[in-house]
């Protein structure tokens, strides 16, 4: 049967996207998880996967267009038949459902596609995402009607970046809308819990003394693991507020905030990161954080997490008190470890200490399990091979 | 290999890695971290391409080294004297 592809929305705070490129042709066959086009939002460029096995029939939308959240971009024909054709767009089986699609907000609220009609070379586009360029401010590039290669921006890129500038406060303006929402619609209560991160780091040592460089664990691994574990032991802060009441996902999928070069962040899911061993988180960690920051995620990512995990590394702050990312319900906030003064059985002597801050939904959860929470993850950490 | 020659490709790895940088405005003896974005996965994928690219094993100990583009030319300068 025949199916609509419509633009998901990737988060509470996106409206709408650019269609950059179709990656398959009407005739071509699509399997599920199968990136169909690339689409370019305020969190970069995002491959759009297909949900479902089936051919792709017709395209609907043109590359260069400016697409409202819910837009139908393409038809599909689906095998089996029976599936409605609003199930095209939800994750695959084990995956939390994305967020209700909005509405198409109305036509005038979606900009006008004045100048975004900017064609770019492949090369090009990666290369202005590194930079933080957006592709609709490249008009004067290149010459009418002509394609902006890679020169057009390295030639750009040497002369001070308005563009740039201009990218910058497109995902500022992003992450001020979802973060006004969180501390608009959800009750955040806020709990602290210092913890000895010693027996995870000699575990880490020894580990990492046995590995090539390649294969070595990072410390931020263990606490994904460590936030994955407890939030599957514990309900309440694993899942989704929608439509006034908590959806629980049995499977957890860290989002991890990552900070993206020149400024903001974005938070991917790390999927079933409860299930997986810390060789495997490691590796796809790490393939994450360097997708992030090219600009290329795949759009699951950004709408499968169900708790996220933030910190501002080695060079952070003592304790950083996070905002809950909304559907979520709850966020673990990681300060950077610090040697100081901890006592332990009557001495007191100098220790890596890590400082976590658990912001959560009142509407879900009370202190009480909030702090049983936070006390699960730090024996989790104090007996590292449990994870 | 002399030590600008290890400078060159040392810089052209970071490129890779942390693509903000200007190679002008970097400054060899300050740590990379005082200088612009560069995390604890950063430090890792750096210290996976200068395994790489120079052969050369590197304990996790001697991350610290690594961590500007003085240290990390002299770091591999040594490696690469010790292992001929």
């Amino acid at each position: 049967m025949r199916v609509e592809f419509r633009l998901p929305s990737l988060g509470a705070d996106m409206e709408s996207a650019t269609l950059t490129e179709w990656l398959k042709q009407p005739g071509e066959h699509i399997h599920r998880g199968e990136a169909i086009a690339t689409v370019e939002t305020t969190k970069g460029l995002i491959d759009l996967e297909a949900y479902e096995d089936g051919t792709l029939s017709e395209l609907v939308a043109t590359p260069g267009t400016r697409l409202p959240v819910g837009a139908v971009m393409a038809h599909l024909e689906v095998e089996g038949g029976a599936a409605p054709a609003a199930e095209l767009n939800a994750p695959p089986p084990g995956a939390p459902a994305p967020p209700a699609q909005a509405p198409p907000p109305p036509a005038a609220t979606v900009r006008a596609p004045q100048a975004e009609r900017v064609r770019l070379s492949p090369a090009a586009r990666r290369r202005a995402h590194e930079l933080g360029i957006a592709p609709e401010t490249l008009a004067h590039a290149a010459a009418p009607g002509a394609i902006v290669h890679l020169q057009d921006i390295e030639r750009l890129a040497s002369a001070p970046p308005a563009a740039a500038n201009a990218a910058r406060a497109a995902m500022r303006e992003a992450i001020g809308a979802a973060m006004a929402r969180a501390k608009r619609e959800i009750p955040h209560y806020y709990l602290g819990q210092t913890l000895d991160f010693g027996p995870a780091r000699a575990w880490l040592t020894q580990h990492n003394a046995q590995l090539a460089v390649g294969e070595r664990l990072i410390e931020a691994v263990l606490l994904i693991k460590a936030v994955a574990l407890a939030a599957a032991r514990l309900e309440g802060f694993n899942g989704h507020w929608r439509e006034g009441r908590f959806e629980r996902s049995a499977a957890v999928h860290v989002g991890a905030a990552i900070a993206v070069r020149g400024g903001g962040l974005v938070a991917p899911a790390l999927l079933d990161a409860h299930a997986k061993d810390l060789a495997a988180l490691m590796s796809e960690f790490s393939a994450l954080v360097t997708r992030a920051r090219a600009g290329h995620l795949r759009s699951g990512e950004f709408t499968a997490a169900t708790i996220t995990l933030t910190s501002l590394g080695a060079d952070g702050v003592d304790v950083l008190y996070p905002i809950i990312n909304p559907p979520q319900v709850a966020i673990i906030g990681a300060g950077a470890i610090r040697d100081a003064p901890w006592a332990i059985e009557g001495r007191i002597e100098v220790r890596p200490l890590l400082t976590l801050a658990l912001a959560a939904d009142h509407r879900v959860t009370d202190g009480r399990l909030g702090a049983r929470f936070l006390r699960s993850i730090a024996e989790l950490l104090a007996d590292p091979q449990r994870l | 290999m002399d030590i600008n020659q290890i400078r060159t490709r040392l810089l052209a790895l970071l490129r890779q890695i942390a693509p903000d940088i200007e190679p002008q405005s970097l400054e060899p003896q300050r740590a990379f971290r005082d200088q612009f974005d560069f995390d604890s996965m950063d430090a890792l994928h750096f210290a996976t391409a200068v395994s790489e690219a120079f052969g050369i094993e590197i304990p996790e100990r001697d991350y610290p080294s690594l961590m500007s583009l003085e240290g990390a030319a002299r770091f591999v300068q040594s490696r690469l004297g010790a292992g001929a």
